[in-house]
């Protein structure tokens, strides 16, 4: 018998799937951006059924909000309306690259399912373990202890890449030009 | 093969499975679309699929060290979607347009 969490998996599952599809398949790139909205929000209910409470609230903030904001609010700066070959053309490429995503996702079917199909489903975590806060206060420890140089590190590449994205809006000249 | 009622109860394969569907779709949208931003939005769609099997595999070795790298992985496609989207305008103030394919006048 299923159980609720497994319906909320299924439901979320589909939904992100669906979605996904919809940010490859649409022509207008706003609402491949809407698509790529839910998805992140369904994503964000998965992690919730993995008991990974903070990351999702994570998600929520840094993808669904600001990566997603930034990407419409670049969309409204292009007039993007003009845009018309959406796909790349070329039968035999387009036939090799489908036939290339397909192989690959044969071959990770085929290795889930001889190596994780026989696996017993989840075992349920301690009580301890369940409450948020302590498992939000086991991640922060982690976080601040024993990959504290990763963490450092990870600040010093986003200040990098500040300085990196605002040098590259400043820059006019070049050395070729539209026409 | 008959269906069987225990398959579908979810453990770890399924949440696998949904990982390598949603890489495949990012990956095909990176291959066959041309215009940055929609590639660039992809990219983020792959991320967030192996953030998914982080997660799930952090919570099957019932350890908190995958949710550190999904949170290490979260924070390197922000900064990337940031840089990608600065290019993507400096192509756009250049060529009024951004396909793809202006990218490869970039040298120089």
């Amino acid at each position: 018998m299923l159980s609720s969490a497994d319906f909320l998996f299924y439901f979320l599952g589909l939904v992100s799937l669906v979605f996904g599809l919809g940010v490859v398949l649409f022509r207008n790139p706003i609402y491949s951006a809407l698509c790529l909205v839910i998805t992140m929000i369904s994503v964000a209910g998965i992690f919730g059924t993995l008991d990974a409470w903070f990351i999702a609230g994570v998600q929520l903030i840094v993808y669904a909000g600001a990566v997603t904001v930034l990407f419409v609010m670049v969309l409204m700066l292009f007039d993007l309306k003009h845009e018309m070959k959406t796909f790349s053309k070329g039968v035999i490429g387009n036939g090799v690259k489908l036939a290339a995503s397909g192989v690959l996702l044969g071959m990770l079917g085929t290795y889930i399912w001889a190596t994780y199909a026989t696996e017993p489903t989840f075992k349920p975590l301690p009580a301890a373990a369940t409450s948020s806060i302590k498992a939000t206060k086991d991640l922060a420890t982690s976080l601040f202890t024993t990959y504290i140089f990763s963490f450092e590190v990870i600040g010093i590449l986003l200040l990098v890449i500040a300085v990196g994205a605002v040098t590259l809006s400043r820059i006019t000249g070049g050395t070729h030009h539209a026409d | 093969m008959p269906i069987n009622p225990e398959a579908w109860k979810v453990g770890l394969d399924h949440y696998l499975y949904l990982s390598s569907l949603l890489f495949i779709f990012g990956m095909l949208g990176v291959l066959m679309r041309r215009n940055v931003i929609v590639i660039l939005m992809c990219i983020e769609l792959m991320l967030n699929a192996v953030n998914i099997s982080f997660i799930a595999f952090s919570r099957y070795a019932e350890s908190t060290n995958g949710q550190v790298m999904v949170f290490f992985v979260m924070t390197i496609a922000a900064a990337e979607a940031a840089v990608g989207l600065a290019l993507a305008v400096t192509v756009f103030k250049k060529f009024k347009e951004v396909n793809i394919r202006f990218f490869e006048h970039l040298k120089g």
